[in-house]
């Protein structure tokens, strides 16, 4: 739920009950007080038409607000008030009164005086100034609602942008998060606390990465001595039992070092440590590789369609292509079957390589990770490697299985 | 032959120095900056193999001075980094190849033979053992007189053997030498077995001894004892 729905939610139901009540309350309560006025108004007026009947012995008659009727007798009438239907003769419908009714003494006569005043009018009042309130209250209503959206839009867009900015930073990329100050002290705040805590993550991930680098250098000298020693033990006139133990640690070692490699140049082009200074045709590199590879392709009777429809021109570092392109290739040749095929297609800006192969359970969700691999014997980082390479040079890199295993490299848009 | 061998990780340096001074090579060592500037002030070398990461100073620089008072001599950089920056500085500055940490002694060994006929300090281009001779400028063997035809690969594998004859080779040195380490596939040691094995018939078919021994299936050494 948005925010702003959440708070609209929140203060939009209890308004709407207060409106309501507030609305019905005061008609009611002005009910009162307009009844209140006409009741007082009545008295009034019978006061005056006592004081007629007694100055001037006339006795008022204005039908149907004033009756006045004369009795010989005390008429058994208590004062009160009450409603009244009347016949308007004029207007042809039944009207509503209130009548204030009682008997009064002049002299020695008694006189019955019915005073009535149109409550209709009350009523019309009543409801207009009920009206008046809710419309006022309503629009109050209105105008905070879409002020709040408004100012959502405002004050939130600095949020939204920070947001997005949060979104899409990566540890990667060498550059400082960069969010918008805010005027807001808990939005500011925020950005502080993200800030500082991005900054403590870059620092231990490249202090990781430093890390990962040194040691993987330091590493290639103790291996180069352990493995020139051994070379040097196999030169001597040792058992076979011996002699296959020292090749073997040999070829442990030799994989060890590999592995290594692979980890620098992945630390490498994480940290940009190559220019994209050169114009590289990958369609030349995907015929080189071709050849390179021809004694594999042979061997395994495969059969390599190249469908070239105009050159995939992209700017890297010459090294990196070659590896881009020669861990694509391998991969195609390496994972395929005896007669199997593979299907290159490459144009401007794509390029798809596709292989026969053993069926397995990798999905493009995971396949590009590290130490990721179909077979036991590579460490799973050759593909690693690619999508670090596509990565670094706005190439999106998938791969799909269907009935060949694909791989697509295109540049992004 | 003179070599100078400038490393600064001791062990590495008396490896090196041991198995060059066993190929009848004579090995001066260095392994600081400072001690390689001096040894390069008053001697002549024919090959200097130079690790270009030293603790007191940087191996380019040292390349430039080399080139400037060494001009005979054939430079073979030794890296920790398989870098292709330093790889490119390196050959433009002047050095003949490039090596990467770590690697087998008997690739630096045809490494630094390629380097002396390229320079022609030999004053030959011809290898011989026994009746086998390769000319290495012509790309052509001659096994009692009379040529044979080898494919690209039969001639490095061949080359390689010679080189580093009465050597112990690993499958992986070779298919490391032949393929370089860009490949790394599963079946790689069948080619090997392929390609050898087609090198021994040409070799029986033109006279030739059979000189590549199998040992125990893991290893050849190429030999006439």
């Amino acid at each position: 739920m948005k925010f702003l729905k959440k708070i609209n939610l929140n203060y939009l139901i209890p308004l709407t009950l207060v409106l309501l009540i507030v609305s019905v309350a005061g008609y009611f309560i002005l009910r009162i007080i307009i009844t209140y006025g006409a009741k007082e108004r009545l008295l009034s007026k019978e006061y005056l038409v006592e004081q007629q009947i007694k100055n001037t012995g006339e006795i008022p008659n204005l039908h149907p607000v004033i009756e006045v009727q004369k009795t010989e007798i005390k008429p058994d009438i208590n004062p009160s008030f009450k409603k009244v239907t009347i016949w308007n003769e004029m207007e042809k419908e039944d009207e509503k009164f209130i009548e204030y009714s009682s008997g009064i003494n002049i002299g020695s006569s008694w006189y019955i005086v019915k005073i009535r005043q149109s409550s209709f009018e009350n009523e019309d009042i009543l409801l207009i100034l009920a009206l008046t309130l809710f419309i006022l209250l309503l629009s109050a209503f209105m105008i905070s609602f879409l002020s709040a959206r408004r100012m959502n839009r405002t004050v939130w867009s600095g949020f939204e942008r920070n947001l997005h900015e949060i979104e899409n930073y990566s540890l990667r990329i060498n550059k400082d998060i960069s969010l918008e100050r805010s005027d807001i002290e808990e939005f500011e705040r925020l950005n502080i606390a993200v800030r500082d805590f991005t900054s403590r993550l870059k620092s231990d991930y490249l202090m990781l990465k430093e890390f990962t680098e040194n040691a993987s250098h330091e590493i290639q000298t103790p291996l180069s001595v352990a493995l020139m020693n051994l070379e040097e033990i196999l030169q001597h006139d040792i058992k076979e039992d011996v002699f296959k133990k020292v090749v073997t640690v040999i070829n442990s070692l030799k994989r060890l070092t590999k592995l290594n490699q692979s980890l620098i140049l992945l630390a490498k082009i994480d940290n940009m440590q190559f220019e994209k200074d050169t114009e590289i045709s990958l369609n030349e590199i995907i015929l080189r590789k071709k050849e390179d590879l021809s004694a594999f392709i042979d061997a395994k009777n495969l059969d390599v369609e190249i469908r070239d429809e105009g050159n995939f021109l992209i700017r890297m570092d010459v090294y990196l292509s070659e590896i881009l392109i020669g861990n694509l290739f391998t991969n195609a040749v390496d994972h395929n079957i005896t007669n199997g095929i593979i299907r290159v297609f490459i144009k401007p800006g794509f390029l798809q390589i596709c292989n026969t192969g053993e069926n397995h359970a990798l999905t493009d969700k995971n396949i590009f990770n590290r130490f990721v691999s179909g077979n036991k014997k590579s460490p799973g980082l050759g593909l690693a490697i690619v999508r670090q390479i596509c990565e670094t040079h706005n190439l999106d890199v998938h791969y799909v299985k269907d009935e060949l295993h694909c791989f697509t490299i295109r540049i992004k848009t | 032959m003179k070599i100078l061998i400038i490393e600064d990780e001791v062990e590495l340096l008396i490896s090196i120095s041991n198995f060059l001074t066993r190929e009848t090579f004579i090995c001066e060592l260095a392994e600081s900056y400072a001690k390689a500037d001096d040894k390069l002030a008053i001697y002549e070398y024919d090959i200097i193999l130079l690790d270009i990461t030293l603790p007191d100073g940087n191996g380019i620089e040292l390349l430039r001075s080399i080139k400037k008072h060494q001009k005979k001599a054939g430079v073979i950089i030794i890296s920790a980094k398989n870098s292709l920056d330093d790889k490119i500085k390196g050959l433009d500055l002047g050095a003949d190849d490039y090596i990467t940490k770590p690697f087998y002694l008997s690739e630096l060994n045809s490494r630094i033979k390629a380097v002396l006929r390229r320079k022609q300090f030999d004053g030959t281009s011809i290898l011989t053992y026994n009746e086998i001779s390769v000319n290495t400028e012509s790309r052509t063997v001659i096994i009692k007189g009379s040529a044979i035809i080898l494919t690209k690969k039969e001639y490095d594998l061949l080359l390689f053997f010679i080189i580093n004859k009465n050597r112990v080779l690993t499958k992986e040195a070779i298919a490391e030498h032949l393929w370089e380490d860009s490949i790394d596939m599963a079946d790689t040691y069948d080619f090997i077995y392929t390609h050898l094995n087609n090198l021994r018939k040409k070799i029986r078919a033109a006279g030739g001894a059979d000189y590549i021994k199998t040992l125990y299936g893991m290893g050849y050494k190429f030999t006439d004892q």
